[in-house]
């Protein structure tokens, strides 16, 4: 694998994609936050290599517009906490949600390549959370990396964060 | 097809609320409530504040009863026009008149739309409209005298005929001078029709809107609604609202309605479904 230069995680929340637009937009802070972090990511206009799952990569894709994509130094990577925050959230409430999610949010911000690796896929499946490609994560951002989070926020009961690495 | 209602314009995905402003003693729906002028230009007032794009003014009841002579009917509208306008300054201001006379009067006074309910009776009405730059509602009566009651008519196909007549009345405007974006049809439910004649218009209302020219259509709280329903005057909203849905299906794009609020929400709602209009907010499953 090409050595990281730099590496960005957005949630594939399908409300950004332009067939699920309304009138007003549901998640405009999101997809501002996306917006800056992508900015960002393609600013040399170097290729980016999209990973996730199928809905994750429609939304990665989308969200880098015109950028080139394709083998490189830049990621985007696509995925999310649970979605089992809150009464009201898509799962439902469930009791381990936030303490998965904090320590999600650990080894995101560490970062810890490690915890990633190690995140539990059971578990993640009955939280609702979208972690297909959180093991690639964790390779890419082995050796040193600085986290900048751009969005750390559940509005639906789903945990979501914008977060871009950069080698320190 | 862009819509120009005299100072305003409207994207050809917009479907517009006109509200019934009626400066009479006696029309049937509301039976005098807003008679007095300041009554009348506080509903004006009161559709502006919950979104009509359009209000229409009228001077002379639809159904037979006092004759109005057109001294009368100006004296009832022109000077109400002239306020709204002042005040109301982007407000779509039409007047329901068949009377070329009554026209220029309210043109001169600001109106944007002459709403001619009665079929062109007068064919001096697309010449002024053409003179002031004014809209035209080109409606289908099957050739009745204003202010007469149907009494045994009978169409071969009532839809064609709509069409045939709004369609020679478009043109008969265009050719006068009207412009294209400024003309519009209406099957006009309930004139020189009975509740069949309605309900087929209603059903079949895509064949007009077909014919490229943008749909009106004036449904609320009739008595095709009311027969259909065996339901008094004041009991007819959620028939009109069904009969709106469905013409919101088929593409009407103007609605002369009493409710403005009611109305609304089912135009946007059968324009959402029609696939025309996004929903005002959508994150259920999007998360």
């Amino acid at each position: 694998m090409t050595p990281p230069t730099r590496v960005v995680l957005v949630p594939g929340v399908l409300a950004l994609l332009p067939s699920y637009a309304g009138l007003t937009d549901p998640v405009a802070d999101l997809r501002a936050a996306c917006a800056s972090a992508v900015a960002w990511l393609t600013r040399d206009g170097s290729p980016v290599t999209v990973l996730g799952d199928e809905q994750g990569t429609r939304v990665g894709h989308h969200l880098l517009g015109d950028s080139p994509t394709g083998a490189g130094s830049s990621y985007l990577v696509v995925g999310n906490g649970s979605a089992c925050r809150t009464e009201k959230a898509p799962g439902h409430l469930d009791a381990r949600a936030a303490g998965f999610d904090a320590a999600l949010g650990a080894a995101l911000t560490g970062p810890d390549p490690e915890a990633l690796r190690a995140v539990d896929p059971g578990l993640a499946r009955e939280l609702w959370a979208s972690v297909d490609a959180w093991g690639q994560l964790g390779d890419l951002l082995t050796g040193d990396h600085v986290a900048h989070v751009h969005h750390d926020d559940d509005p639906f009961g789903v945990q979501y964060w914008v977060i871009r690495w950069e080698p320190a | 097809m862009t819509l120009q209602l005299g100072r305003q314009s409207f994207e050809d995905d917009t479907t517009l609320m006109m509200a019934i402003v009626n400066r009479t003693p006696d029309s049937f729906y509301d039976q005098g409530a807003t008679w007095a002028e300041d009554k009348a230009f506080d509903r004006v007032a009161q559709v502006v504040e919950q979104g009509a794009e359009i209000v229409d003014i009228g001077g002379v009841k639809a159904a037979p009863g006092v004759f109005i002579d057109e001294d009368e009917e100006k004296h009832r509208v022109v000077d109400l026009v002239a306020r709204v306008r002042a005040t109301h300054p982007s407000l779509v201001i039409s007047v329901d008149t068949w009377r070329a006379s009554v026209g220029r009067a309210v043109c001169e006074a600001g109106a944007d739309v002459l709403n001619d309910a009665w079929g062109g009776a007068d064919p001096g009405l697309v010449d002024v409209a053409a003179e002031f730059g004014a809209a035209i509602i080109c409606t289908h009566t099957g050739g009745a005298t204003p202010r007469t009651r149907p009494y045994r008519v009978e169409y071969d196909d009532v839809v064609a005929a709509a069409i045939h007549d709004t369609v020679a009345y478009a043109e008969r405007a265009l050719a006068a001078g009207v412009a294209r974006e400024s003309i519009v049809i209406d099957p006009a439910h309930d004139f020189g029709k009975n509740t069949f004649h309605s309900l087929e218009l209603t059903r079949r209302l895509a064949e007009m809107v077909d014919t490229g020219w943008p749909v009106l259509v004036s449904l609320s709280n009739k008595d095709f609604v009311g027969e259909t329903l065996d339901v008094g005057v004041g009991e007819r909203l959620v028939g009109t609202l069904a009969a709106t849905a469905v013409s919101a299906m088929a593409g009407a794009r103007i609605y002369r309605v009493h409710e403005v609020v009611e109305t609304r929400r089912c135009v946007d709602m059968a324009w959402s479904i029609a696939g025309r209009r996004p929903p005002a907010r959508a994150i259920r499953g999007l998360q």
